[in-house]
């Protein structure tokens, strides 16, 4: 069942532009969104949920047009970006405590399994987390709320090996209870263990939305890891 | 709106914010001009949109579920919360210098302007201005704080001096009564202070609301 539906989204800079990018993202499926720091996977993903006002294009998520449903998707969805750290010399105890109060499906058991299992001190402050820490807070917070479709925009940057396996060994397990999971990541290797779909976006441009195997299939040489695939191909053969 | 009020004041919130409340107070330092007091408030809440531009606030906000105009409101939810405390502060001074201190000499002798209802009117314009210009330009980028609190400072000064000068025209001197004296009058004043604050605030509050849906983040 198609849980998000991105449609033609445009959104142009004085020096960059989304242009036209179109995909589905499926639920029980991990989609990677992939491409090189600057191809617009950031915009996409903010585009996606209202931070960034797109110029042409529509999102709709559970069948709703995220525009007029904007309050009652958020509450079905789960979103972290990478490190950036929220109030910094506040409590994750007290933002959580806060956080918690805007979703009536707050998982409180899950928040404490996922405190417990990224190993975070709820008294810190994010300003005493690293920055591999700091995107496991974000990401408890996006996990503990039963969401039905996970947004997540670099979750694997920045974290050691261990945590990164875990992390997307996490990701197989929401999978397998139904969910919807985007990732956005430049590690192509983390595309390779999870993901079951690929958006790879290039100079604003999706090159190819598919399943990986098709993907593979499609692009790849006889022999080829995806990584190599990716490499020739950001290496000149799509923009030669 | 209430959980986005607690947000506000929990997260969003500087302690200074809080504290600046107090010179709400300052309507009963005799000699002083007493409308100052508001524009200390106004800074103490500037001090709060200081601080939670710096802990991403609006960016963590726009990812709780609610919609873009609830993030606004919740801001402006904040800001009249902040500013009504001082104004109980400013009446319950205003009140103390009508009745328990009419008789006190450094009152009877104050050189500026009194503190009654008129001051307390013209607190509320000071308090509508922050927001019309303040806020409502803070919501031109949900970043840039220092333009609109700079054309804030000098308004809010300018509404001072004016609202300090005009008892000194002739005909204008009622605008200075002391105690209940002119009381109809000066409720009058206050009533028309309130809604300028009122108008000011709401006209603001929408058209920040319209102008942040377009803001990109």
């Amino acid at each position: 069942m198609a849980i998000v539906e991105v449609r033609d989204l445009e959104k142009k800079y004085p020096s960059f532009e989304l242009d036209k990018i179109s995909f589905t993202l499926e639920s029980g499926r991990i989609t990677g969104f992939i491409g090189r720091n600057g191809a617009g996977k950031t915009t996409t993903i903010k585009s996606m949920l209202g931070m960034i006002r797109p110029d042409a294009g529509t999102v709709r998520y559970f069948g709703m047009p995220f525009e007029g449903s904007e309050a009652d998707i958020k509450k079905r969805i789960g979103y972290s970006t990478g490190s950036v750290s929220w109030y910094p010399r506040k409590k994750i105890r007290d933002i959580a405590d806060i956080v918690k109060r805007f979703y009536d499906t707050w998982d409180e058991a899950a928040f404490r399994k996922y405190l417990k299992l990224f190993e975070i001190d709820e008294m810190k402050t994010p300003l005493e987390l690293s920055e591999g820490m700091k995107v496991k807070a974000n990401l408890m917070l996006a996990l503990s709320h039963k969401a039905e479709a996970l947004i997540l925009d670099e979750p694997t940057s920045g974290l050691d090996p261990f945590s990164r396996n875990e992390l997307l060994n996490i990701f197989l397990d929401l999978k397998k209870e139904g969910l919807a999971v985007f990732f956005s990541t430049h590690i192509i290797s983390d595309i390779e263990k999870c993901a079951d779909d690929i958006v790879y976006i290039s100079r604003g441009k999706v090159i190819a939305a598919m399943a990986k195997d098709d993907f593979a299939l499609q692009y790849s040489h006889p022999g080829e890891s995806l990584e190599e695939t990716m490499l020739r191909l950001e290496g000149g053969a799509i923009h030669g | 709106m209430g959980k986005v009020l607690l947000k506000e004041m929990r997260l969003g919130a500087s302690i200074l914010t809080y504290l600046f409340m107090l010179f709400g107070l300052m309507f009963l330092l005799p000699g002083y001009p007493v409308l100052c007091s508001a524009f200390f408030v106004s800074l103490g809440i500037f001090q709060s949109f200081q601080s939670a531009r710096e802990a991403n606030d609006i960016v963590f906000s726009s990812l709780l579920p609610i919609a873009k105009k609830d993030i606004v409101k919740g801001k402006y939810l904040f800001v009249c919360l902040i500013e009504s405390c001082a104004f109980l502060l400013m009446t319950l001074s205003v009140a103390l210098r009508m009745t328990a201190f009419s008789q006190a000499a450094v009152y009877r002798g104050n050189e500026l302007m009194n503190a009654n209802f008129f001051a307390l009117g013209a607190a509320c314009v000071i308090f509508g201005s922050f927001n019309l210009i303040f806020v409502g330009g803070f919501f031109k980028t949900a970043y840039n704080i220092a333009r609109p609190f700079v054309t804030f400072i000098i308004v809010c000064f300018i509404i001072i001096f004016v609202s300090e000068a005009l008892h000194h025209v002739p005909g204008l001197e009622k605008l200075n009564a002391f105690g209940t004296d002119d009381i109809a009058l000066q409720l009058i004043l206050l009533a028309a202070g309130i809604m300028i604050f009122l108008t000011m605030t709401v006209l603001s509050c929408k058209r920040a609301c319209r102008r942040f849906e377009t803001v990109d983040l």
